[in-house]
């Protein structure tokens, strides 16, 4: 119970109480807002992002980035659909476009980790090159006539009206807090993205965790993009364009701080659930889609000032209380 | 040379105070016109203060500046630059994508809002041709010697018509060539009458160059002697060091185990060549020097940080390789690093976190999940072993004051079980009752069997905690003295550079 108390007091808090204002404001717009078919389809529009919000969740508290999960998804369903199209059994293309993703993540983890590149920069060069590979295998052509199973996976309920990839996003995201908040491997990923250099100066293979982070974004975003291609049904050379932000500001509007170091899946969980919600009621009162973004960017920049603002005045009232009591200033040596 | 002349600044009992450490204690200096004033001192003494002081870094707690007899306040480097005072460090700070004359004028706002390129490049050939150095004004800085680029200070130090000029360990990286240069320069700035305040570590530089020796110790100022008074380098010494040695605590001598590490030829291309040693389980063994000795590179090969690439490590009669920080820790060698905040702790985590941190995994249970109340309890017994104050063990390191943070750290060590301890800095910046404590823990943990390594600054420290002390400079091993043999002038004797031949017939 003090747990969940001390957890509202912070950003999360916040969340909470916007989320629900939200809720509350979207179903006296629209009393069939609050129906679980309303819900589900929320959640199946933006299914693959936020299964890919998850991972950048790891990547941005190990204070990296990962521009290339978009193009990334492009690539692995490029390389699904090709295949599929050139006559390979389904099973390979499907093998072949996993391995993809993974390899697309190790290529950038390796320059990362090994070579010392910034992250920034690293995605920023795949980004592009993995955009280009999806459109080399598409040209402008769209390539469907997947198998029915896999369509059916994307598009129908799997467990009554619950579609396949919600069913998978719901684990994820179980395995997501347990391994970044419990398990060590999630201990080392706070540690690093705090300070590499105490990490490395503890014995911990930095380089291996980064790889590890790296390859894992690959992969989950190669597996989104082929959930995507079920989904859609199609796949062309520009699916899944410009996703990346979008799930940067997933991220970064759950409370994970840019630089690294702090944030929770439960924040990132909030915020997913916020932006949803709030599309939602926007679309309800038929503001456009443009609008709609303005709102969400408004959003973003208020999630990184709010708790420097908070920071700011907590440390005031420390230092004010600190000084009445000790009759000393806090001493910083140089 | 005209030291007859009024001093062109006067320091008037400056007193700066950080924390528990007395930085500066009513030091009061005056600074002439065309003369050297050497100023030396331990590390620690205060000379880095004395000059942040004097650019505007810091401010004084008590004491006034006076430029010409007329009282000034330097609130920041700019104003000191206004003032005419100018500093040059060990490392130059020059931009290197900028070319020479560019950097020579950096600080320069006379030149309008147009840069007339022509003119800065003949007025910085002027300076340097002042100077009586060659050196293309159009080349980009990058690339300079190091030398060089110190000569590109000093031009733009004269650009701004600096009348005091600093220089904090100018010598500390050239060669012996370069020092030569140098020195020619700096007789040059004193016949154009400025006035150089000249820190230095390297004693018979500081004979060669200076007019007037003046000693800080503790923050004090201790003498001031004219050079032409021919003062001894034996009394200038005894003067850096004399404080009494307080006994802050009685050592015992441990039981002397079997030899836990044994170092033979280490080095390090560039950095350190020839270190050479033994410490045995439950020995104490001091790494003392200046600064730029090199003695914390020599802690961070032993744990794979920075590994060596000559010589060999033998742990309990094995010959190891140490190439990472993990294999370190898996042969039983432990780091404690000088940097708390920066290399030491996850300043945002727990108390807890942060002890069991090198060894997460042996916290692991079969799913990998971290086990809570396992590395709790460890923490507590921390807390109370090392009387670690703080609300809770899941209390973030960064409440904690400096001492109880150096706890923690030490906690973090100890609880990875390690043979051989390295200890760098243990007790900087930490107040005199954590420091006692420190010094009662590592006397207890070598009694219980374990081989340390400590690395400090302190020279009273290492003599009282440590059985034996290496001393180092510039790289070099100059020397192992026992316990007995060991005194403050020894050590410093040898840390300076004086008088090889004794401190190699010691070790």
């Amino acid at each position: 119970m003090a747990k969940i108390i001390k957890a509202l007091k912070g950003w999360e808090g916040f969340l909470l109480a916007l989320l629900t204002m939200i809720v509350i404001f979207n179903s006296t717009l629209a009393p069939e807002y609050l129906q679980v078919n309303n819900w589900i389809n929320l959640f199946e529009l933006s299914i693959e992002k936020i299964i890919v919000a998850l991972i950048m969740a790891f990547i941005i508290i190990n204070a990296e980035i990962d521009l290339s999960v978009a193009s990334t998804m492009g690539l692995t369903a490029a390389v699904l659909a090709w295949m599929n199209h050139a006559g390979h059994p389904f099973a390979l293309a499907l093998a072949t476009a996993f391995l993809m993703g993974a390899l697309a993540g190790a290529f950038n983890g390796f320059w990362i980790a090994y070579v010392g590149l910034p992250s920034l920069v690293v995605t920023l060069a795949t980004m592009i090159m993995y955009r280009g590979g999806a459109r080399v295998f598409m040209e402008d052509k769209s390539f469907g006539d997947f198998p029915e199973w896999f369509n059916n996976l994307g598009q129908q309920g799997l467990i009554g009206p619950l579609p396949f990839a919600l069913i998978l996003f719901v684990i994820l995201a179980a395995l997501a807090i347990i391994i970044l908040q419990y398990s060590g491997f999630g201990r080392y990923v706070y540690v690093i993205g705090n300070n590499r250099e105490v990490a490395r100066y503890s014995g911990i293979n930095v380089r291996r965790i980064k790889l590890i982070l790296f390859t894992f974004s690959g992969l989950i975003s190669g597996m989104a993009g082929i959930l995507f291609a079920a989904r859609l049904g199609a796949v062309r050379g520009d699916t899944a364009l410009g996703f990346e932000l979008d799930i940067i500001t997933m991220v970064l509007l759950g409370g994970v701080s840019i630089f690294g170091g702090s944030g929770s899946i439960f924040g990132v969980l909030l915020s997913i659930l916020i932006i949803l919600n709030l599309r939602n009621g926007m679309s309800l009162l038929n503001l456009t889609g443009h609008l709609q973004t303005g709102v969400i960017g408004i959003l973003l920049i208020l999630s990184v000032l709010l708790p420097n603002l908070a920071q700011r005045v907590q440390e005031l009232w420390r230092r004010r209380r600190y000084r009445s009591s000790s009759g000393e200033e806090a001493v910083q040596m140089p | 040379m005209n030291p007859a002349s009024q001093p062109i600044m006067q320091l008037r009992r400056i007193s700066k105070r950080f924390g528990a450490t007395q930085a500066l204690d009513d030091v009061s200096l005056d600074i002439y016109p065309g003369e050297v004033q050497a100023l030396i001192g331990e590390n620690g003494a205060g000379k880095s203060t004395l000059i942040k002081i004097m650019t505007g870094i810091y401010q004084p707690d008590q004491g006034e500046m006076r430029l010409e007899g007329r009282p000034i306040k330097v609130r920041n480097s700019q104003e000191a630059q206004v003032y005419g005072i100018a500093a040059i460090y060990q490392e130059p700070m020059v931009f290197p994508d900028l070319n020479v004359a560019e950097n020579i004028f950096i600080s320069h706002r006379d030149f309008g809002p147009l840069v007339r390129w022509k003119e800065m490049h003949r007025r910085a050939e002027a300076i340097l041709a002042q100077l009586d150095v060659r050196l293309d004004v159009r080349q980009p800085a990058r690339g300079l010697t190091l030398a060089a680029q110190q000569v590109v200070e000093i031009a733009k130090a004269i650009s701004l018509d600096a009348r005091v000029l600093i220089m904090d360990e100018p010598t500390a990286s050239l060669s012996a060539h370069e020092v030569r240069q140098l020195f020619l320069l700096v007789e040059r700035l004193r016949k154009k009458g400025v006035a150089v305040l000249f820190i230095g570590h390297r004693l018979e530089e500081v004979f060669e160059i200076a007019d007037r020796i003046t000693i800080l110790r503790d923050g004090k100022l201790i003498a001031s002697h004219l050079a032409s008074e021919g003062v001894s380098a034996e009394q200038v010494i005894r003067e850096m060091v004399g404080r009494e040695v307080e006994e802050f605590f009685a050592k015992t001598t441990a039981e002397r185990g079997d030899i836990a590490l044994t170092v033979e030829n280490l080095g390090k291309r560039g950095v350190f060549s020839g270190i050479h040693f033994q410490v045995r389980r439950g020995e104490v063994l001091g790494f003392a020097g200046l600064v730029g000795s090199r003695r914390t590179d020599v802690g961070l090969a032993l744990f794979g940080i920075e590994p060596a690439d000559e010589g060999r490590i033998i742990l309990d009669g094995q010959e190891v390789e140490i190439r990472s920080s993990r294999q370190a820790l898996e042969h039983g060698v432990a780091y404690m690093s000088e940097d708390r905040r920066q290399l030491g702790l996850v300043l945002p985590m727990s108390i807890t976190a942060n002890i069991t941190l090198p060894t997460l995994r042996s916290y692991l249970n079969g799913l990998g999940l971290v086990q809570r109340q396992k590395e709790k309890s460890v923490a507590e017994k921390f807390k109370e072993r090392l009387s670690i104050r703080a609300p809770s063990v899941e209390a973030p390191v960064a409440q904690l004051s400096g001492g109880n943070q150096q706890k923690v750290m030490l906690a973090k060590w100890l609880n990875a079980g390690p043979k051989v301890l390295i200890l760098d800095e243990p007790t900087r910046g930490i107040d005199v009752g954590a420091k006692a404590e420190v010094h009662q823990l590592v006397d207890e943990l070598a009694e219980q069997g374990l081989a340390i390594i400590v690395i400090s600054s302190d020279l009273p420290e290492v003599l009282s905690m440590c059985d034996r002390i290496l001393v180092m400079r510039e790289g070099r091993q100059m020397g192992v003295f026992s316990r007995d043999e060991a005194t403050q002038e020894v050590i410093m004797t040898a840390a300076m550079g004086q008088n090889n031949a004794v401190a190699e017939g010691a070790s």
